[in-house]
């Protein structure tokens, strides 16, 4: 998965504990053809270290999108994004939020707490992918994403 | 089922003797003392022995059964305060069931007969007291069996909500793990058809399809179980802007089919919308699916019956045994194999769940070849609905 790191070339940090879905739109990213570098980690505590670029993620790349999944080990995803977009240097990150509830509670709360759009993941790979793929044509292609240096 | 006072006692404080082993906790509503004597006479020479009470006023009676636990109450009818039959009313208020005896002298046929109906559990002479002891026996024998129906309902509600809290979380938990064998298999399918040998990929597409059958499960339960915990919001419904919104839903499998759905005036009713919208579009699906050689022709209609709303769902499909007539509404019953009709038999199931959550009945009425009648009922003032599980329902639902 892991392609040449430059300058130009997106980041996008996925952070979900099942590491078949970590595959999955890793997978589904690829197919889309666009020039990224895809990270990932599989907990809400791993995920903030990576953002802050604190611990073994000193070397780390900048996020320019956050994939995140709610239902997560030591730190929810609810919690990630309310430390993101509490945190002055991480909070203009766009977060996906990417999980399989479709509670109400759930999708309100989200955006509540500043997520950028709320995706469910389908059941079956058709519908996956496609969802994968549409949410990087749009983030990776159509949006204008807040510049790094000005962070 | 006779005991000694000994193994009663050996029961603990807790138990109460039991009362057929001859022991009896008897409270007189009396204010003759010779009266009082001749009834506990007449119970011990029928073998029990009974400690008893005496309560004079309403005051007293309801102190003492507040204290105490007792067998069966004897109640005379007339009494200089108050009428004996106010035991009734009193043991009602607190909740309590002690058979009550109306012993009295000369109690007209009428007299008697209102007691009975007001809750007394028989009515002895005060001049025929031998009848009294069997018929002590037979009031505190249908107490037994009162109390036992009643734990059986109540141990039948409990599974119940056990069997419906048992069913949501295995089709919401089994979700997540069921979509990595669908998704994986999937990609397995896509990554290696042909890569492998025939058989590979024969087996593959199995596994596909059972895992995607599965989900469709899954889902239908998820949706089944969630109409008891969600409970019911009662608004006034135009079944007329219903029916739009259910064939514009529905309105892919009636172009393919070609039918005709016919639903004159419908009524304004009082009912959860998204429940009953529901009910409605299974019911006309189901219609279509199991149509005959002709293009479907199903008629909606929905009248006032007495204190009912009759609705009726009448399709001119393949119809059903009577034999059948019932177990169709059984959870994943279904009387087709997947080829000839596809579908996880759930379908009725919510309909039926849907009316009866309501108050309402579902049923149906077919002859095999000349088509098929549903017919339901709601309630014109239907009872406020109520959510058995609270709300934890609304976090996990996915």
């Amino acid at each position: 998965m892991a392609m040449k790191a430059t300058k130009m070339m997106p980041e996008v940090l996925l952070v979900d504990d099942n590491p078949a879905d970590i595959d999955l739109t890793s997978d589904a990213l690829a197919r889309s053809k666009r020039e990224m570098h895809v990270s990932s980690v599989e907990d809400g505590t791993e995920a903030i270290l990576f953002l802050r670029r604190q611990g073994k993620y000193r070397e780390s790349p900048a996020p320019d999108l956050v994939v995140l999944d709610l239902n997560l080990p030591r730190k929810t995803g609810r919690e990630v994004l309310s430390d993101v977009r509490a945190d002055p240097v991480l909070a203009t990150i766009p977060v996906v939020i990417f999980s399989t509830s479709q509670a109400t509670s759930d999708i309100m709360g989200s955006y509540k707490l500043g997520a950028n759009c709320y995706l469910r993941k389908p059941g079956n790979l058709v519908e996956f992918v496609a969802v994968v793929q549409s949410m990087a044509d749009f983030w990776l292609g159509t949006v204008s994403l807040p510049p790094k240096e000005k962070r | 089922m006779l005991a000694t006072d000994q193994n009663a006692a050996s029961r603990g404080p807790s138990e109460r003797p039991d009362a057929a082993a001859g022991h009896l906790r008897v409270l007189l509503v009396e204010d003759e003392p010779a009266d009082v004597e001749l009834a506990l006479r007449a119970l011990r020479q029928a073998g029990f022995t009974p400690s008893a009470d005496v309560a004079q006023t309403p005051e007293e009676f309801t102190g003492l059964v507040r204290k105490n636990a007792y067998d069966v109450i004897l109640a005379d009818y007339k009494l200089p305060n108050w009428n004996g039959m106010e035991s009734v009313e009193i043991l009602r208020r607190e909740g309590l069931d002690i058979p009550v005896m109306v012993v009295s002298g000369a109690l007209g046929e009428l007299t008697a007969v209102e007691c009975i109906k007001q809750g007394a559990a028989d009515y002895v002479l005060k001049d025929q007291l031998a009848r009294l002891p069997e018929s002590v026996r037979r009031a505190i024998r249908e107490k037994q069996l009162r109390e036992e129906n009643k734990h059986g309902q109540d141990e039948l509600a409990r599974s119940n909500r056990d069997l419906e809290q048992f069913a949501y979380v295995a089709s919401h938990d089994l979700q997540e793990p069921l979509r990595m064998v669908a998704t994986y298999t999937q990609l397995l399918s896509e990554r290696y058809r042909g890569k492998l040998d025939a058989d590979a990929d024969k087996y593959i597409h199995y596994a596909v399809d059972g895992a995607l059958r599965m989900q469709v499960l899954v889902r239908d339960l998820l949706a089944f179980s969630r109409v008891g915990r969600q409970g019911t919001e009662l608004a006034k419904i135009d079944c007329n802007t219903l029916m739009e919104t259910v064939l514009k839903n529905l309105q892919a499998a009636i172009a393919e089919s070609g039918a005709q759905v016919i639903c004159p005036q419908l009524p304004i009713v009082t009912a959860d919308e998204s429940q009953l919208m529901q009910v409605l579009q299974n019911l006309i699906a189901n219609a279509i699916k199991f149509r005959g050689a002709a293009p479907p022709v199903i008629r909606v209609t929905g009248k006032k019956k007495d204190r009912e709303w009759m609705f009726l769902i009448a399709d001119n499909g393949i119809g059903i045994a009577p034999e059948h007539a019932e177990v169709v509404f059984a959870i994943f019953k279904r009387l087709h194999t997947r080829t000839e009709y596809p579908g996880s038999g759930i379908g009725l199931s919510i309909c039926k769940k849907i009316v009866e959550h309501h108050g309402g009945r579902i049923w149906l009425e077919s002859e095999p070849g000349h088509g098929c009648t549903f017919h339901f009922t709601l309630p014109v003032q239907p009872l406020p609905g109520k959510s058995e599980h609270g709300d934890e329902g609304d976090k996990n639902d996915a």
